[in-house]
């Protein structure tokens, strides 16, 4: 879907929306932080704010604009964080709300709703109430899907869940999607393209990988490695020295902080950091307040200022050392029991 | 059953079912504006509570008489009000008509009006999402409106007795033949039956109430 958006909003509290973007996603991620306007956006796109004397409100959706129609006829399917599903009606009522003349089958399927359907609302849990959700706005046969925080209040768990049956939506059912979330690494498997907000403006959009690894305050390193003895794990080929737990073997995940990692053009001498390993730079990003270093091998990330990088005259390609101090390294936990089960366990199941 | 509780009930049950439509309409109005015209009619809707039913009666039969600003067109098509039953009825609607209202405008106003706003956004024009999500939300609040107006329709003497006047077997309601009884030697027994019925009309109407409300929880905790 190509989106065309002219939005200038004024909220009560003082709180301004400003922002023009041009962009062509199936899935389009809204992220930033808290109060910067995502769910702002995502009302004005549903339908539910209109721009007033000095305000401007631009929609354009596939060329159509659509900020003059009415709620009713916009054709959106709006799920905001709090489910919102109408009490007085069972779960079947909800899910037909809108075309009680629609075959939910594969959406009941989909989203593993069967078991639900004759229960009312007040007596489901908050997952299932937003799974309800999700299939009562499919049902209504949308244009366009936006999703308000979806993974909020889940664990990591029902995250996962979550993130791997919206991917099977969006293929199962092609409905494009608009998507907001605070935590970008929630949607980085799910979205192609992103804007990045914060207090009101566009700070940053494009290709959803670069935008959401690039803005990220913190962005952490995840990985699995192999424990080869007492002191040290082999991560992509690299041996890299940490503190284990005295009963680790097999497989580990482990992480550690972008800004934690130093890059050097030569190997320094006498240093203390335990990991000192030859590597090369894969690609750059460019954020908000410095540049993100994808290293190829082994594969991290490393954050580093503009003026590092230009002094270390840092492009893909070039080789170089980094360091890493052991205690940088944490052990997330053994890779077996509840990462392998999780990946085994269906993706709609009931959390 | 004496024939003033027949009245009675014919009465208090019409004026609650004529008046049931708009005081759904005002209520919800009421309880989605705001302004100057919204306080106007507040004020004028709850006038009826405030005022002794007396001067209330006064009021309506200015409007009402067959001279009055309605009364003569009301007349001249077939439908006199004053010293009439339908007196009696439109005397019980307008006293019953704020209860019915703050009753309901209370029901309303707890809806969460997300709710309404995500069944517009699901495709549903503002008038189908009244029906079938602020109203059946409400649903609890229109049964104690309800109940209230027609309890209070039920008792209603002031009003009725300077609008509809006191004519026998025509507009003797409940209140106003206990009214009459006292006043007539050797009325008591008649007093005491009457009063009977009040009570056990007034108990029946809250058990009527209470059921309605169970079975509505009951929709809600078990869904429908």
């Amino acid at each position: 879907m190509n989106f065309e958006l002219d939005v200038d909003l004024a909220r009560p509290g003082g709180f301004r929306l400003q922002l023009q973007a041009r962009c062509e996603s199936h899935a389009l991620a809204v992220v930033g932080p808290s109060g910067a306007g995502k769910s702002t956006l995502l009302a004005a796109l549903a339908g539910a704010l209109r721009a007033r004397r000095g305000e401007r409100l631009s929609l354009r959706l596939d060329g159509r604009e659509r900020a003059g129609a009415a709620l009713h006829a916009r054709r959106v399917g709006w799920v905001r964080q709090d489910p919102l599903l109408f009490p007085h009606l069972n779960v079947r009522r909800n899910l037909l709300f809108a075309r009680p003349e629609a075959d939910p089958a594969e959406v009941i399927d989909a989203l593993a709703l069967a078991p639900l359907l004759e229960r009312a609302p007040r007596h489901l849990s908050g997952g299932e109430q937003r799974r309800v959700a999700l299939g009562r706005a499919l049902l209504a046969d949308p244009e366009l899907l936006l999703l308000d925080e979806p993974f909020s209040g889940l664990d990591a768990l029902g995250r996962r869940r979550a993130l791997g049956l919206l991917r099977e939506l969006r293929e199962r059912f092609g409905v494009p999607l608009v998507l907001v979330s605070h935590v970008p690494e929630d949607v980085v498997g799910l979205c192609d393209h992103a804007l990045r907000l914060e207090a009101g403006r566009l700070v940053d959009q494009g290709d959803a990988v670069a935008v959401l690894r690039a803005g990220e305050t913190n962005v952490d390193n995840h990985f699995r490695a192999q424990v080869l003895d007492a002191h040290t794990v082999d991560y992509d080929g690299v041996r890299l020295h940490l503190a284990l737990p005295p009963d680790a073997r097999g497989e580990l995940r482990v992480a550690c902080s972008a800004h934690d990692i130093l890059l050097a053009r030569t190997a320094p001498q006498a240093v203390s950091a335990r990991n000192v390993f030859a590597t090369t730079v894969a690609a750059l990003h460019s954020t908000g307040g410095g540049v993100l270093v994808e290293l190829a091998r082994p594969r991290l990330l490393v954050t580093l200022t503009h003026s590092a990088v230009d002094e270390l005259q840092l492009a893909p390609g070039v080789e170089l050392v980094a360091l890493l101090k052991a205690t940088a390294l944490v052990v997330l936990g053994s890779a077996s029991s509840a990462v392998r089960h999780a990946d085994a366990a269906p993706v709609a199941a009931k959390p | 059953m004496p024939h003033a509780v027949q009245l009675s009930l014919f009465v208090a049950a019409l004026a609650t079912l004529l008046s049931l439509p708009f005081a759904v309409l005002v209520a919800w109005w009421l309880e989605r504006r705001s302004g100057r015209l919204r306080g106007l009619v507040q004020i004028l809707v709850l006038l009826p509570l405030v005022l002794p039913p007396v001067v209330t009666g006064s009021l309506l039969l200015q409007l009402f008489a067959p001279r009055g600003a309605l009364g003569g067109w009301l007349a001249s098509i077939g439908l006199p009000v004053a010293f009439e039953l339908t007196g009696a009825v439109v005397a019980a609607a307008v006293v019953g008509f704020p209860l019915f209202v703050l009753q309901l405008g209370q029901a309303f106003a707890s809806i969460d009006p997300r709710l309404e706003e995500q069944a517009c956004s699901l495709g549903l024009p503002p008038w189908r999402v009244f029906l079938r999500v602020s109203l059946p939300l409400a649903w609890p609040g229109l049964l104690a409106g309800a109940t209230l107006a027609f309890a209070r329709g039920l008792g209603e003497f002031g009003a009725t007795i300077v609008l509809a006047g006191h004519v026998r077997g025509v507009t003797d309601t409940l209140p106003l033949a206990v009214h009459a009884a006292l006043q007539t030697p050797g009325g008591e027994r008649e007093v005491l039956v009457l009063c009977a019925w009040a009570v056990a009309l007034a108990v029946l109407a809250a058990l009527g109430f209470r059921a309605l409300l169970a079975r509505h929880r009951k929709r809600l905790e078990w869904g429908a």
